[in-house]
């Protein structure tokens, strides 16, 4: 996959203002599963995972999701991914809000995992 | 590989003029202890405090936790590649303060939230409130960058336990546990018989606060290796992940990794321990496919039998441990999965993000989404603000007396994956 075949399907402001090949979604953390899913159920494949790997992350009111650029044929395991995560972040978030309180900080630690997400798939690119 | 772990057992702690132990009593140079950490320029401050079992004292945000310990023979105190120099970890005699912790606390970002209660309702969720607390409060300079902040209280609190540790060295421990094991070709004609059993344990390897250590390397960038039990043991791994509570693994955990105790206590009796996989937990799905082949492939490669693995966190590394266990199945691997459940405050939802029909076998460390209503403290050690992070998780969940309800996730160590906590399994 070409090192630049990805965009980043976000509401984290911080990401917007850095990154190019951003699709910024006016939205919450759920409309990101949201965007992302559709992208995903018309052909595009999901790079990162779109969940996070914490409780906590769950409580973030953003959340930047890598895509490829161009869709391909639909690949099922990733529909599978995305509806479960949707699934999955609808019930962890049954009782609790965003936490907003700490807005900023969230949106600086999405932006370094984003970071992260990106290294490891340029270190993992042909 | 042969190392001994001479246990002194700690009733209590107390500040004082030298760092010694007498009686089961550690008593902390406190200067000197400060003075020790402020070595490093990007630290501040340093305050220190102590937190014993059935005090009304409450500790958060915690950071880390780690078990204070001295090496007297063999290579490899401290820990290498982190905080010493290079060394082959596994072999020697280690003396452990049995019963003491360090416990390092420090906002890095405003949302750590993981508590641990000395006293009442929170006490029985989490493991270190049994242990001797040492609280190591850090402030860095102004101006740090949040990568170096975050480094810089890793550190703090692994020197922190390696000075506290040398109190031990010349004590005569009150207890000694060997662990002793040779090379596969070794163990397999001495028990031809057992069924070789590996584990694999996985580690959040993510980026910023959600980080894992092997001897200093950052295991975002390793495929899974093949470790001997016993460097876990001796201090390989250290923990650089703080946001999730009450599943992440703390440097204590590692040092007594549960899984890696038990399989020790079965090896040669009804197993043949092969030793310990650590695998990576990435953040893209190319990266996991990687992970997960590799690590069936590698046990499949030294003919495991059986395999118990074990999840850090929760959310996408789900999806790991699912492939991991699908692969080895089609292998014809025995597989058991240790993880802890997210499954809503009535238990009853889909406890992972993730399923597959090969997870036949899986050991349960509890609900993460349970709530525990929380009394008020007489004393925070800490971030006072940071309680406020803990309990603004919905309406109504701050009492009129000042008490809280919280879910288990904001409790340091409440569903450890490892096993390294207070529940008990129930066998369906």
């Amino acid at each position: 996959m070409d090192k630049k075949c990805y965009q980043i399907v976000t509401n984290n402001p911080v990401v917007k203002e850095n990154y190019d090949r951003v699709i910024f979604v006016d939205g919450s953390f759920q409309d990101v599963l949201l965007k992302a899913r559709d992208l995903v159920h018309s052909g595009h494949q999901l790079i990162n995972h779109p969940l996070g790997a914490s409780i906590r992350m769950f409580f973030s009111p953003y959340r930047s999701i890598l895509v490829s650029d161009k869709p391909d044929n639909l690949d099922i395991n990733h529909v599978e991914i995305i509806e479960n995560s949707i699934v999955s972040y609808n019930k962890q978030m049954e009782h609790r809000k965003p936490d907003e309180a700490n807005r900023k900080d969230y949106a600086f630690i999405d932006g370094e995992l984003l970071k992260s997400s990106l290294e490891e798939y340029k270190r993992l690119s042909i | 590989m042969k190392l001994e772990l001479g246990r002194i057992h700690i009733k209590d702690i107390q500040l004082g003029n030298e760092t010694a132990v007498k009686d089961g009593i550690l008593t902390i140079n406190q200067d000197e202890l400060i003075s020790r950490l402020k070595e490093d320029e990007r630290v501040k401050d340093i305050k220190i405090d102590l937190a014993r079992p059935g005090e009304k004292v409450r500790i958060i945000p915690v950071k880390d936790v780690i078990e204070p310990r001295v090496k007297i023979e063999g290579d490899g105190n401290g820990f290498p590649g982190v905080t010493t120099k290079m060394a082959q970890l596994g072999s020697g005699k280690v003396n452990v303060l049995y019963g003491a912790a360090v416990v390092t606390v420090g906002d890095i970002v405003g949302f750590q939230e993981g508590v641990i209660d000395m006293w009442g309702e929170g006490a029985k969720w989490t493991p270190f409130s049994k242990t001797n607390n040492i609280v190591v409060d850090i402030k860095p300079v102004e101006g740090l960058a949040p990568h170096a902040h975050e480094e810089t209280v890793r550190l703090a609190g692994l020197k922190a336990a390696e000075y506290i540790g040398e109190a031990g060295r010349n004590v005569e421990p009150d207890e000694v546990l060997v662990y002793e094991m040779g090379t596969h070709a070794e163990e397999s004609k001495k028990y031809p018989d057992l069924p070789k059993v590996l584990y694999v344990e996985m580690l959040i390897s993510q980026g910023l606060l959600h980080d894992g250590y092997i001897y200093g390397v950052n295991s975002q960038l390793i495929l899974p290796t093949l470790l001997h039990p016993n460097e876990e043991l001796d201090g390989a791994v250290i923990s650089g992940n703080c946001v999730a509570a009450c599943d992440k693994i703390t440097t204590y955990q590692h040092q007594n990794n549960s899984v890696i105790l038990d399989l020790y206590a079965q090896h040669g009796k009804t197993i043949n321990f092969l030793g310990v996989i650590l695998t990576p937990e990435l953040t893209t799905l190319e990266g996991k496919f990687r992970t997960c082949d590799y690590t069936a492939k590698l046990c499949k490669t030294l003919g495991a039998d059986g395999v118990i693995v074990s999840e850090e966190g929760y959310g996408n590394p789900d999806s790991d441990l699912l492939m991991i266990c699908k692969r080895l199945e089609k292998e014809g691997i025995k597989t058991v999965l240790i993880t802890d459940e997210c499954s809503g405050w009535d238990g009853m939802s889909q406890p992972l993000a993730d399923t597959t029909p090969e997870a036949v076998a899986v050991v349960s460390t509890g609900n993460v989404s349970h709530v525990v209503t929380l009394e008020p403290a007489d004393k925070v050690i800490g971030d006072i603000n940071a309680i406020a992070t803990l309990a603004c998780g919905w309406e109504g969940c701050v009492g009129e007396d000042g008490s809280l309800q919280c879910e288990l996730n904001a409790v340091i160590g409440a569903t450890s994956e490892i096993g390294y906590h207070n529940c008990t399994v129930k066998l369906y």
